[in-house]
C-alpha cells in the first residue's frame, strides 16, 4: 500500500554528492566576502591584561581586529528553542573562562591575510592556576537544578533496601575521557546584510534555532533574519546548538557593513562547538541468584563549565532498560577550567557503556549468560513511569541477532577461544537510545499544474537522508512517482522544524509531510470530484484513490483523471500547511555484537566482526537506515578504542586538536558491519509511517559490546576508556 | 599506506613543500598586493609585501590563471579564488584526505601543496570526472553503495578511490581498507566506502 516508503531509494542528492555539486556552507560564493579568523586564549583561567594589534593592523588586507573593548555588544540569548546552551558571550570583556576561548576576531581580505594577521596579535594575561582535571576535583560535585532532560537525580524505589536482598552485588567504577565530535566539516558561517535584512549561511543542525538566537543577540526581528543550510557536512551534535563565532560574524558583517565569512580551523573546532564531557561512573548493582535485578544505584560525575552546568549525557537506560524495582540515578557535575560540553551523537552512551558493561560483569558473577540475564529483566513497558511504549521488539532482535553472530559457539570462559596465538573475544549488549518527545516539525506542499509538487520544511539533511526519505514520504502521501516531488529544506523561510538531533527528524518531519501530503491529495479529490469536466465527477471522494499521479475510482479503476489534470483545470496551484506536529516519546533498541581479535603480545584490539539488530519501528529506507547503523558502529569502535581528547592539566589546554592525535577510526580499523532491522511499525508514531527516531541508537550498547569481547579474550576488564594498548598489557603481560 | 603515498609523490612532501614556500617567498621581484582598506594603506611603515605569482592551473582541462601569494595551498587556490569548491577543507593539514585531488594523475592532498608549486599541472577534482550526464564508474558506485552519508568526505574519497583502482590497490577488501585509510569518514561508511571501490574496479574501464 506504501511501495515507495519502504523502497531502499538511492540518495536523490547523491548525484550532488558524487560530483561536487553540492554546495556546503563554505562553498557559497558570496561576492566580495571579508575573511574572519580568529585568536584564541592561550591560558584557560584569568583576564586579559592588555592586546595589543598595531602589527597586525598594519598586516596587508586587514580590514580590522575585534577584541572585547570594541567588539559589536551582543545580548545572550534565552529562549529555550535559541539553543544558545551558553550562558556568556566572549569577546564582551576580559574574562577567560578556558583555553582557547576567543580574543580577538581577525577581519581581512583573504584567508591567508587573516590567518596571519591573527598570528601578530599579542595578548597579555593575568594568569590564574587553572582547575582541568576531573579526577583531582570530584570532592566538587554537585547535583546541578534540572536542566534540558529533566532533573538530574531520579529514585525509584529504595535501592540500599533492594541491595540489602540481593544475592550477588558489584560495585564498580567507569570512566570516559573528553570526547570531540569532529564532523569533517568544520563550523562556518558567512553573514550577508541587504539593509536591515541579514542571510545567514550556516553549518547547522538548527536553523531556527540559528535564527532565533541571532535575533535576541543583535536585537534584529525574526522576520528579517533568513539563515540557509542546503547540505551539512555532518554535525553530531556540535551544529545543533548556537555557538559565539556565528554571532560575532554576523555583527562584525553589520558593523563592517560587508559579508563576512568564517570557516574554524580543525584545532578551534576543539574548543568552539561543545564536546562529549569526561565521565566517571559508578555503578551499584545487586541481584538474585537467578539474575533479577533488585538495585541499581548509578552515579555519573562529568565535568562542565566554569560558566554554565547543562548536562549532556543522561541516565536513561540505566532508569528504562530493565524492569528493575529499585533505581537511584544521580547525574553529578564539577565546574572546570574546560569548554562547556554539549550534544554528541548518543548522549546516552555512556551510562549505557556504564551500565551495559556492569551487566557482563555480573552475568560472570552469576555465571550466566549475559543474553539469559538481560531477558530475565526484560521489561515491556517504560518502568520509569509504567506507560506503555509504543512498540518495542527488544526480545527479537537477541535472539535474531545471537544467531546471525553465531553466539551459541562461544565459549564464556575468559582467554579460552584462540586462532594460533591470538586470543579470540566475543561480546554482547542492549543497545538503546530514547527517540522523540520533541517538538516535531510543521510543512508545506504546492501541487502545480504540471502535476509536480513541492514540499518544504526548515530542516536538515546531516547525512541521514532527510531528502530522500522525506521525498518517499511525500510521494506516497501525495499519490505521485517519487520524480515528481521535490523536497526542499536548509531554509528559515519553509515551515518550521526541530533541530536535527535526538533521533527527532525522520519522525517529526515525516508526520508532517504526511499531514500536509494527505491534506492536499485530499484537497486534489475533492477538486476532481466537485468539477463537471473530470471523469470522476460526483464520485463520492472517500472512493478515489490516487497513485502515481492518476486519480481512480477504487471499485471501477477505468474511471479515472490526472493530479495533473485535476490541477490546470482548476486554474491555480494546490497548497496544503501543516503546524508543528509533536513527536510522541520513543525508545529504540536493539542487540548488538561484537568480535575482537587481540594480539597478546602487543595488546593491539582488532574489531573483526560487528552484528546489530535493531527495532527502529518502520524502516522507511533500508539503505540509508543501514548507513547510519554502521555509522553508529563505527563510532562505537573510535569510542571505545582510541577517541581521547587529552588535556595538560598544568597548561588547561588540550594537546591533541586534531586529526592525528584525536584518532577517529580510519577504514582499516573497521571490518564487515553485519546490520538487520525489525521492521514493525510503531503504533505510537502512526503518521510517521509508523517510523521511530534512530540514529543515536545504533552507537549505543556496541560500545560495551567490544569492551565486554576485549574481556572475554583476555581476562582483563579495561574500565577507563579507551582500551589502549598499554591498558591491555599493562600491569604483566595478556597472552 | 594511502596517505603517505599520497604526501610522497614525487616532490611532494611536506618538508618540499615548506622549502619550495619558503623559496618563492624571498626571491622578490613581484608586485605588493593591492591594500584597499584605506586605513592601513595610509601607514607609512608597512611590513615587506608578501610575494605573488601568477600561476596557470590545468583544472579539469581547462587554463586557469590566477595570481596568488606564493603561501596560497592549492585548495585554497581552488576554493576561493576559481570557485572549485568540490575539494574541502577539513583539517588543512593532510589528515582527513577531504582535499584530495588528481595532480598529473596521481592522488594529492591538495591542502599539503602549494599553488605555485603546480604551474602548468593538469589538476583533477571531483567536478571532473563525469562525463556530461554520465558518471564515472567510481561515482556511480558511490551512490549505489550508499558509500557517504553527509557527503563532505566524499569529493575525497572519490579521488582517492579513482587512484587506488589506477594503482592497482583493489585485490581484496583488506587491500583497498589500508589504500583508502588517507581519508577519512566521520560518518563511518567504510564498509560501503570498500564495497563501491571494489565494484567500480571489477567494472574494469575507468
Amino acid at each position: 500500500m506504501s511501495p515507495i516508503v519502504g523502497s531502499p531509494v538511492a540518495r536523490i542528492d547523491g548525484r550532488a554528492k558524487v560530483t561536487g555539486a553540492a554546495t556546503y556552507t563554505a562553498d557559497t560564493q558570496v561576492s566580495g566576502a571579508l575573511y574572519g579568523y580568529l585568536v584564541l586564549s592561550t591560558i584557560a583561567n584569568g583576564r586579559i591584561t592588555g592586546i595589543t594589534t598595531q602589527d597586525a593592523e598594519r598586516s596587508p588586507g586587514v580590514v580590522g581586529i575585534f577584541t572585547h573593548q570594541n567588539m559589536p555588544r551582543l545580548a545572550v540569548p534565552t529562549s529555550q528553542l535559541a539553543a544558545y546552551w551558553k550562558r556568556v558571550i566572549p569577546l564582551q570583556n576580559a574574562d577567560i573562562h578556558h583555553s582557547g576561548q576567543p580574543v580577538a576576531y581577525v577581519v581581512a581580505q583573504t584567508l591567508e591575510q587573516a590567518q596571519h594577521a591573527a598570528s601578530l596579535v599579542n595578548v597579555t594575561y593575568d594568569a590564574r592556576t587553572p582547575q582541568t582535571s576531573l579526577s583531582g576535583a570530584m570532592d566538587e560535585a554537585y547535583v546541578p537544578d534540572p536542566g534540558l532532560e529533566g532533573p538530574n537525580e531520579v529514585t525509584r524505589g529504595d535501592t540500599e533496601a533492594g541491595l540489602a536482598q540481593a544475592d550477588v552485588r558489584i560495585d564498580v567504577s567507569y570512566t570516559t575521557p573528553m570526547h570531540h565530535h569532529n564532523a569533517l566539516e568544520p563550523s562556518a558561517t558567512t553573514a550577508v546584510w541587504d539593509g536591515d535584512r541579514l542571510t545567514v549561511h550556516e553549518t547547522a543542525q538548527g536553523i531556527n534555532a540559528t535564527r532565533l538566537s541571532l535575533s535576541e543577540a543583535l536585537d534584529v526581528p525574526l522576520a528579517n533574519i533568513r539563515v540557509l543550510s542546503p547540505f551539512l557536512g555532518g554535525g553530531f551534535g556540535a551544529k545543533g546548538p548556537v555557538w559565539p563565532h556565528t554571532m560575532f560574524t554576523a555583527a562584525l558583517a553589520r558593523h563592517l557593513r560587508h559579508p563576512v565569512k568564517l570557516v574554524l580551523s580543525r584545532a578551534q573546532a576543539y574548543t568552539s562547538n561543545g564536546h562529549r564531557p569526561e565521565a566517571h561512573q559508578r555503578f551499584r548493582l545487586g541481584a538474585k541468584r537467578d539474575g533479577t535485578l533488585t538495585a541499581i544505584d548509578h552515579i555519573t560525575t562529568s565535568q562542565v563549565s566554569r560558566t554554565e552546568d547543562l548536562l549532556f549525557n543522561t541516565s536513561e537506560p540505566t532508569r528504562m532498560l530493565y524492569a528493575c524495582p529499585n533505581v537511584h540515578v544521580a547525574q553529578r557535575a564539577v565546574k572546570l577550567h574546560l569548554p562547556a560540553p554539549s550534544n554528541m551523537r548518543s548522549p546516552e552512551v555512556v551510562a549505557a557503556h556504564g551500565l551495559e558493561t556492569a551487566l557482563d560483569e555480573l552475568s560472570y558473577e552469576l555465571d550466566m549468560d549475559p543474553i539469559k540475564l538481560r531477558l530475565r529483566n526484560y521489561t515491556s513497558v517504560n518502568p520509569d513511569n509504567g506507560a506503555a511504549f509504543g512498540s518495542k521488539h527488544l526480545q527479537e532482535c537477541y535472539r535474531r541477532g545471537a544467531d546471525a553472530f553465531g553466539w551459541s559457539k562461544r565459549d564464556p570462559r575468559p582467554r579460552s577461544m584462540r586462532d594460533g596465538d591470538t586470543l579470540i573475544g566475543l561480546g554482547m549488549a542492549s543497545a538503546a537510545h530514547t527517540a522523540g518527545g520533541r517538538p516535531g516539525a510543521g510543512a508545506r506542499v504546492v501541487i502545480s499544474a504540471n502535476g509536480k509538487a513541492v514540499v518544504q520544511v526548515a530542516t536538515h539533511d546531516i547525512g541521514t537522508g532527510t531528502y530522500t526519505v522525506m521525498s518517499q514520504v511525500a510521494a506516497d502521501s501525495l499519490g505521485l512517482d517519487l520524480d515528481d516531488v521535490d523536497f526542499e529544506l536548509g531554509d528559515t523561510d519553509y515551515p518550521f522544524a526541530f533541530v536535527s538531533a535526538a533521533s527527532a527528524t525522520a519522525p517529526g518531519v515525516s508526520a508532517a509531510v504526511n499531514r500536509a501530503c494527505t491534506t492536499a491529495r485530499r484537497s486534489v479529490i475533492d477538486i476532481a470530484v466537485a468539477d463537471p469536466r473530470s471523469p470522476l465527477h460526483g464520485i463520492p471522494a472517500d472512493q478515489i484513490t490516487v497513485e502515481a499521479g492518476i486519480l481512480y475510482d477504487t471499485d471501477r479503476p477505468k474511471l479515472r483523471d490526472t493530479i495533473r489534470a485535476v490541477v490546470t483545470r482548476h486554474g491555480e496551484p494546490v497548497e496544503a500547511t501543516t503546524n508543528p506536529v509533536p513527536i510522541p516519546p520513543g525508545y529504540t533498541t536493539g542487540a548488538v555484537f561484537a568480535e575482537v581479535r587481540v594480539d597478546p603480545r602487543l595488546g593491539q584490539v582488532r574489531v573483526t566482526r560487528m552484528h546489530g539488530i535493531f527495532d527502529a519501528g518502520r524502516v522507511l529506507n533500508r539503505r540509508t537506515l543501514r548507513s547510519q547503523a554502521i555509522g553508529g558502529a563505527v563510532w562505537a569502535v573510535g569510542f571505545t578504542l582510541s577517541e581521547h581528547t587529552m588535556v595538560d592539566h598544568h597548561l588547561g589546554r588540550i594537546v591533541n586538536p586534531n586529526l592525528s592525535g584525536y584518532l577517529v577510526p580510519v577504514n582499516a580499523d573497521i571490518p564487515e558491519i553485519h546490520i538487520g532491522f525489525v521492521d514493525k511499525p510503531d503504533p505510537a508514531n502512526r503518521e510517521a509511517f509508523g517510523a521511530r527516531g534512530f540514529g543515536e541508537t545504533p552507537m549505543t550498547g556496541m560500545t560495551a559490546a567490544i569492551g565486554n569481547a576485549v574481556y572475554h579474550a583476555t581476562g582483563r576488564r579495561i574500565r577507563d576508556l579507551p582500551i589502549t594498548l598499554d591498558k591491555i598489557i599493562g600491569d604483566g603481560e595478556a597472552g | 599506506m594511502a596517505d603517505s603515498d599520497a604526501l610522497s609523490t614525487g616532490e611532494r612532501s611536506r618538508r618540499n613543500v615548506l622549502k619550495a614556500g619558503a623559496a618563492v617567498a624571498v626571491s622578490g621581484g613581484v608586485a605588493p598586493l593591492a591594500l584597499a582598506h584605506p586605513a592601513v594603506a595610509a601607514e607609512s611603515a608597512l611590513p615587506p609585501p608578501a610575494s605573488t605569482a601568477e600561476v596557470t592551473l590545468r583544472v579539469n582541462g581547462v587554463r586557469r590563471n590566477v595570481t596568488v601569494e606564493s603561501r596560497v595551498t592549492l585548495l585554497d587556490a581552488l576554493r576561493e579564488r576559481l570557485g572549485v569548491t568540490g575539494p574541502k577543507k577539513g583539517c588543512d593539514r593532510g589528515e582527513c584526505g577531504a582535499c584530495t585531488v588528481l595532480v598529473e594523475g596521481q592522488r594529492v592532498k591538495s591542502c599539503m601543496t602549494l599553488a605555485v608549486m603546480e604551474d602548468n599541472r593538469d589538476i583533477t577534482t571531483v567536478e571532473g570526472l563525469a562525463r556530461g550526464d554520465e558518471l564515472h564508474p567510481v561515482q556511480a558506485a558511490f551512490i549505489q553503495r550508499d558509500a557517504f552519508q553527509c557527503g563532505f568526505c566524499t569529493s575525497g574519497q572519490i579521488m582517492s578511490a579513482v587512484a587506488c583502482i589506477k594503482e592497482g590497490h583493489t585485490g581484496s577488501h583488506a587491500e583497498i581498507r589500508d589504500w583508502m585509510s588517507g581519508n577519512l569518514c566521520r560518518c563511518g561508511c567504510y564498509p560501503n566506502i570498500v564495497e563501491a571501490v571494489r565494484d567500480a574496479a571489477k567494472g574494469g574501464k575507468l
